[in-house]
């Protein structure tokens, strides 16, 4: 499986980052973090002084992605389908392919390809 | 743009890319990305752009804050040198370029720039445009023929002013009539509706065609263009779904022009039979108190109520949640500039979101430091911003805190920009304003003790009493309300249907807010419009809503004022009793008519002395009431009341 996270505003909009898995038979390995911080060892570098140096992850478990707070300052949102200008806060929260969140400041997305 | 020379760029794109610069400095983002390059787009007048988005009833200001909030403002700190553009700033470019050589050009025009944008279509002004309404297939077809600027052409809808129309209307009101009646030959403007307290114009006004043939007459609201922008939101969140089949409906987006500081609304009347609607206050004093109770019942609760205030939920909040935006700001702050990671002054006062901070306890020349409140308003003219929580969309503001003499040649703000920090010295709180809004009333009783005395009656004093009813837990009811529900916003359409215009405060709110704010302003405009303004004639005004509210009955030779408030009280408490969370319980709707009451006390310029005097004592009144069921067992302090009252009795 592979997955693309497209920063979405900030400085960085419009660059992706890519990541693979290794296949392990049918299954996709579990516990796979994609991890999200300001700090240089995150998996995704963000330069945003309202992200916390560890911000936010985002997991797959169960078949699915999650996307999991980790103790932020400025908290972790997702779009808000009722208000564009309110988001929802996050502390773990199943994403949808294609979905938009926010870490800090920045927004970011996940999308998702090749064979589960 | 660094990647493109000068000469790769018209004079417009020149002049684009100098205002998204800019921008950038402002919102402290130092990269240039393509939130920058369309709000210079957007600034520059005259252009593609800015027509396009006028064509959709969009104001050019609104779209920009819509803008900012999304991304936010950055910090003061740099976290890399210069000034980048962004990875998708620089697809944008390369495909304007691609566009123009298609064209056979070598410079990069508007057009090209903006379809680079729609093209793109993954970047954040089309996310923003698409939230706002936007039909974007439609509007890239637009962007991709629309001429620039094309000149006045068409007909001319002449402004005919019917002999009955009170007063003037100035060249800008009469600009957005004829944009919003385009196409006509004539538009005939009939009545104007009785002002609310807001700074909007309301009028009936009839289309008619070139053969003379007149369309059904619209109601027009004409006012400041973010209010008229925040209205049409509103109307599509709250209200467009749930309104009764015969009824008042926004059907076009708002005529917002680029170049006027107004915008317009009109509500088209969907009404079963022929013939002009008019507002409330054009009728009152025509219909009995026991007609308009009636019909306020029979009507508009009954109508309107199926879809809104009958859909009650519970809900258990803290008074100041919903009503403490009706009292002047809490604290005017003088702004004192402070680098980001400077440590606050000694002695300085943090107030933090979430919890609501004791206000009232901060001291003159205190310096307070907020933290993310919420930008209400800004007027750079004056240098001031007005902050809050809440996002007085979904949750009303609450907390208010003026900020003046900000330079704005040096700091931008925004609608909606949670601020994360700022610093200012006290010099002005609430209670002084709300003093001299007491004071102006030139009280003939005295107003420092805990109680007043008005008559016979010792109520508490609302001067005294509002920080605690401030904090008051509610069990209340929950529901769409209209948000500024008065005479001048309830129309009586043909056969007596009920009609309601203006939604600029709709929300999901405290039920009885409405029904609050409606009796407080009927009363006011019913029984003070033709007493003199002394205290002894509002004191009789008083005592009869006194009795109503306590339930005591009339004898005959009691006046007519006296039986019409009684009447009028009661067709309301029908609708009260109905709404109440708790039945029987009308604390929830007692802390309503006092802050409502308590608001209309501030409105110096608007409403005359009468009303203003009537309404502190109503105000009291309801204090009274409220601690009353509130508190059973202090029924023994406020005895003297009610001994009082027998002895009226006993008079007659």
């Amino acid at each position: 499986m592979q997955v693309t996270i497209m920063f979405m505003s900030g400085v960085d909009d419009g660059r992706s980052l890519h990541f693979e898995s290794e296949m392990d038979g049918q299954f996709v390995h579990d516990e796979w973090t994609i991890r999200m911080g300001r700090e240089n060892d995150n998996d995704v570098v963000l330069r945003d002084r309202f992200t916390s140096r560890h911000h936010a992850r985002l997991l797959w478990k169960q078949n699915s992605w999650w996307l999991e707070d980790q103790k932020s300052t400025n908290g972790t949102f997702v779009e808000n389908d009722d208000d564009f200008f309110n988001d929802t806060r996050v502390q773990l929260l199943p994403m949808q392919e294609g979905q938009l969140f926010r870490v800090g400041r920045t927004w970011l997305r996940i999308e998702v390809s090749g064979p589960l | 743009m660094s990647d493109f020379s000068r000469d790769s760029l018209s004079d417009f794109v020149r002049d684009v890319m100098i205002v998204a610069r800019q921008e950038a400095h402002r919102m402290r983002h130092y990269y240039i990305g393509v939130e920058h390059l369309f709000i210079g787009l957007l600034e520059i007048k005259g252009g593609i752009t800015t027509s396009l988005l006028a064509d959709e009833g969009l104001l050019i200001e609104y779209v920009i804050d819509a803008i900012r909030r999304r991304t936010s403002k950055g910090s003061r700190d740099r976290l890399w040198p210069d000034l980048p553009n962004t990875p998708r700033a620089k697809i944008i470019m390369d495909i304007a370029q691609e566009l123009a050589f298609e064209e056979g050009r070598k410079n990069i025009q508007e057009r090209d720039l903006l379809m680079a944008i729609l093209e793109e279509n993954d970047n954040i002004p089309m996310r923003v445009l698409n939230a706002l309404g936007v039909q974007m297939a439609q509007f890239r077809e637009n962007a991709r023929t629309r001429q620039v600027k094309r000149g006045v052409t068409g007909t001319f809808t002449k402004v005919n002013i019917a002999a009955t129309f009170e007063g003037d209307l100035d060249t800008d009101q009469m600009f957005i009539l004829r944009r919003m009646f385009y196409g006509y030959a004539e538009v005939r403007v009939e009545t104007r509706l009785t002002r609310g307290f807001s700074s909007a114009v309301v009028l009936i006004a009839t289309p008619i065609h070139a053969d003379q043939q007149a369309d059904a007459s619209v109601v027009v609201k004409i006012g400041p263009s973010d209010a008229i922008q925040e209205e049409a939101i509103r109307y599509d969140r709250y209200v467009k779904n749930t309104l009764p089949p015969l009824t008042a409906r926004l059907e076009d987006r708002p005529i917002a022009p680029d170049n006027s500081n107004y915008a317009a609304l009109k509500y088209t009347l969907l009404t079963d039979m022929q013939g002009h609607s008019v507002d409330l206050g054009m009728v009152m004093n025509e219909w009995t108190a026991l007609e308009l109770g009636n019909w306020l019942y029979d009507q508009l609760y009954r109508t309107f109520g199926y879809r809104w205030w009958k859909q009650s939920r519970r809900y258990v909040f803290e008074a100041w949640k919903e009503y403490e935006w009706l009292l002047p700001p809490a604290l005017t702050l003088q702004y004192i500039d402070t680098p980001d990671n400077a440590p606050p002054p000694a002695g300085t006062v943090i107030i933090k979101p979430g919890k609501r901070p004791k206000l009232e306890e901060v001291e003159y020349g205190a310096v307070v430091q907020v933290a993310n409140y919420i930008v209400q308003k800004v007027d750079p003219d004056k240098g001031t911003i007005w902050l809050a929580l809440g996002d007085g969309m979904n949750t009303p503001r609450a907390c208010e805190i003026e900020v003046t003499s900000i330079d704005f040649s040096q700091d931008t703000y925004f609608r909606g920009e949670a601020v994360e920090k700022i610093y200012g010295r006290v010099w002005r709180t609430r209670h002084e304003r709300l003093l001299d809004a007491v004071r102006a009333l030139e009280a003939d009783f005295d107003l420092k003790g805990e109680m007043i005395s008005v008559g016979a009656h010792r109520l508490p004093n609302p001067l005294k009493a509002y920080t605690l009813m401030l904090e008051q837990p509610i069990e209340g009811a929950l529901s769409i309300i209209h948000g500024d529900l008065h005479p001048g916003n309830i129309l009586i359409g043909p056969n007596q249907s009920a009609l309601l215009i203006d939604f600029a405060h709709t929300r999901s709110g405290h039920t009885l807010y409405d029904w609050a704010n409606l009796e407080v302003t009927l009363l006011a405009d019913i029984f003070t419009k033709n007493i003199q303004p002394d205290w002894n004639s509002v004191r009789e005004v008083f005592e009869h809503i006194y009795a109503a509210y306590n339930g005591h009955s009339l004898r005959e030779t009691d006046t007519i004022e006296a039986h019409a408030i009684q009447q009028l009280v009661e067709s309301l408490r029908r609708i009260v009793r109905d709404c109440v969370s708790s039945p029987g319980k009308l604390s929830e709707f007692y802390i309503g008519v006092f802050f409502c009451s308590m608001r209309a006390v501030t409105w110096e310029n608007t409403l005359p002395l009468a009303g203003r005097r009537l309404l502190f004592l109503l105000a009291a009144l309801a204090a009274e009431q409220f601690r009353d069921e509130v508190k059973p067992d202090s029924r023994d302090k406020s005895s003297n009341a009610t001994a009082t009252d027998q002895t009226r009795s006993g008079e007659g």
